[in-house]
């Protein structure tokens, strides 16, 4: 009985039922109005302003960029352009030293200072804010400072002089100079790591020490086997952000020795600069971010997928 | 009792603990002892005179004070005019920030409008791309814009940080949604809420971000040296890389003396923020 009451008042109510989809999908757009609304302007200037960019990178890295006579099509010759100049193989090797260097200066620095920071009982504070000061010194007074520290009339060559050694110019000797720009950089970038190394030391509860202590482990132990393997986590992202961050690195170089003494400090992203801003072939430098692009984007995907818990 | 740390009261009645935490402590004041040295350094160096700068070994307190290098520091360069382009850059980049990345976090966030989701990851997706891949194409993209040489070059791109997207998305996230939907009962539009309910109660996250801009706007000195390529439209950053450390013929004594005054502001708000600063950079952790 029910069906034969419903069958003819559902076909009845059909086109009914399809107005009624419309209105819905009409009152919808209204109701969500003000959401896209306000979406509308960070879509349009992330388009104009990021993604065109990072197309047009692939795009233009196969053209002969040309502000007055306009672009042409130049194939891969870009790409053969770069492959075959020495200085390619040259500046891989000089990021590849940078980012071992890096990781032997400056990688345990953070990592050892946010330990024994945390132990302090007294200064504490002072310790933490003397650490992340030079942070907050801007690049450009960096590298007048540190020019000045490391000149063989510096104060770097004194205290090396009551040990015997001779005066060395530490930054233009091709045999310290990459050296010299990480210790630099180390100085001023370890306080910003080891804060957060030190929030991760600090988070981890008393009772597990406590526990150790009671069953006989030493200083050395409870260090070993609780503080570091509880900080795994965040030291394994702080080492990719860092590979991602030296492998991408220009600017110290560029403005301390502009790629030298005898192209010692010219690093890959270095040499994309020189290309593009020095000898204005826009294209070939394009060409370069295209290949380090495809080599980062696989570091990227690695860290994606370990810090997604986070998003 | 006191908290304790990885080392108990009693490890420390061990002589080798005492020992090795005497060591420990000897380091830490060292390293705090390099931090300020070269600081310490480019003030007094500021102070001394061109020929006591340049001798060796160097002296830490200035024989005689020189306070005249601070005036000839200031007439050097036109400091006043570099640093409003500083502030103006500053302040506009954070007003866009608020206005255009803020509204589209409250969208995604509370708005929820349909594929929303899909506008997040589009926006996400960018973080995972290396800025120096895109970084020409960039330049000769606002070079086709015709934006060189203007202060949108600037403005217009802090629109377009993932990063900072990010961290309002989360903070908008944490707001009570009881707030908005009392709000809306009483009429007021989505506009009105944002304006009057989400912005007010998220100045932590505005502070965080606002000082996260100003230390780009007053660190960056390589792209507002190839986008801004007059003269009166330089950042301070920019002019001190351009007028002072590749000058030649420039006083060692005055160079420090100006340095010296483009590092205060930084560690100024430093000091006074530290607490704050301290606690956002823990967020910056993400930041790729």
């Amino acid at each position: 009985m029910e069906e034969t009451i419903i069958s003819p008042g559902s076909t009845h109510q059909e086109p009914e039922y399809k107005t009624r989809t419309r209105k819905k999908r009409l009152t919808s757009l209204k109701k969500y109005m003000w959401g896209y609304l306000f979406l509308a302007p960070a879509i349009a200037i992330f388009i104009v302003f990021l993604w065109v960019p990072i197309i047009k990178g692939m795009v233009y890295s196969f053209y002969n960029i040309d502000f007055v006579n306009g672009n042409i099509f130049v194939g891969m010759d870009n790409y053969i352009k770069i492959l075959n100049n020495p200085d390619l193989l040259l500046s891989v090797r000089n990021t590849l030293y940078y980012m071992l260097l890096t990781l032997i200066i400056g990688f345990w620095v953070p990592i050892a200072a946010s330990i024994a920071i945390s132990e302090l009982k007294l200064f504490q504070g002072f310790a933490r804010i003397a650490a992340y000061l030079p942070y907050v010194v801007p690049g450009v007074v960096l590298y007048g400072m540190w020019r000045w520290m490391y000149d063989p009339v510096g104060p770097i060559n004194a205290v090396l002089g009551w040990f015997g050694a001779d005066p060395t110019s530490f930054i233009s000797d091709s045999r310290y100079s990459m050296i010299a720009l990480v210790f630099m950089e180390t100085w001023q970038q370890f306080g910003s790591a080891m804060l957060i190394y030190l929030a991760g030391v600090l988070s981890i509860p008393r009772d597990w020490y406590e526990a150790a202590e009671i069953d006989g482990a030493g200083v050395w132990s409870r260090i070993k086997y609780i503080t570091l393997p509880s900080m795994r986590s965040l030291i394994v992202l702080m080492l990719i952000l860092q590979l991602i961050g030296t492998s991408q690195a220009y600017q110290s170089q560029l403005a301390m020795l502009d790629g030298g003494p005898n192209k010692a400090t010219l690093t890959y992203a270095l040499l994309t600069v020189k290309y593009a801003f020095t000898q204005l072939d826009y294209g070939a430098g394009t060409a370069l971010g295209v290949l380090m692009f495809v080599v980062l984007s696989v570091l990227g995907i690695v860290q994606f997928k370990l810090t997604k818990e986070d998003y | 009792m006191k908290e304790r740390g990885i080392l108990s009261a009693s490890d420390l009645q061990k002589p080798l603990n005492k020992v090795v935490y005497g060591f420990m402590v000897l380091c830490i004041a060292f390293m705090c002892f390099t931090m300020l040295y070269p600081i310490a350094m480019t003030m007094f160096n500021g102070l001394k005179s061109n020929q006591e700068v340049n001798t060796f070994p160097p002296r830490f307190f200035p024989t005689v004070w020189h306070w005249e290098n601070f005036s000839k520091a200031w007439n050097y360069i036109e400091l006043p005019m570099f640093l409003k382009n500083t502030m103006l850059i500053f302040v506009g980049s954070l007003l866009v920030t608020i206005l255009v990345l803020g509204l589209a976090a409250f969208s995604i966030s509370r708005i929820r409008a349909p594929y929303s989701r899909a506008v997040y990851f589009f926006i996400l997706m960018t973080l995972f791309i290396p800025a120096s891949s895109y970084m020409i194409p960039n330049f000769v993209n606002l070079k086709d814009l015709g934006l060189l040489n203007s202060y949108w070059a600037f403005w217009l791109p802090a629109g377009a940080n993932a990063f900072y997207f990010l961290l309002m998305k989360n903070f908008f996230d944490g707001i009570h949604p009881e707030i908005f939907e009392a709000a809306r009962i009483d009429g007021a539009s989505e506009v009105t809420s944002y304006l009057r309910i989400a912005v007010p109660l998220s100045i932590p996250i505005f502070a965080t971000l606002s000082i996260f801009i100003f230390s780009s706007a007053w660190n960056d000195w390589f792209w507002p040296s190839l986008v801004m390529h007059t003269e009166d439209k330089y950042t301070l950053a920019t002019a001190v890389y351009k007028y002072v450390i590749n000058a030649r013929s420039l006083d060692s004594s005055v160079k420090f003396a100006l340095l010296f005054m483009v590092m205060i502001p930084p560690i100024f708000v430093f000091l006074v923020f530290q607490k704050f600063i301290m606690r956002s950079v823990s967020l910056s952790a993400v930041k790729g």
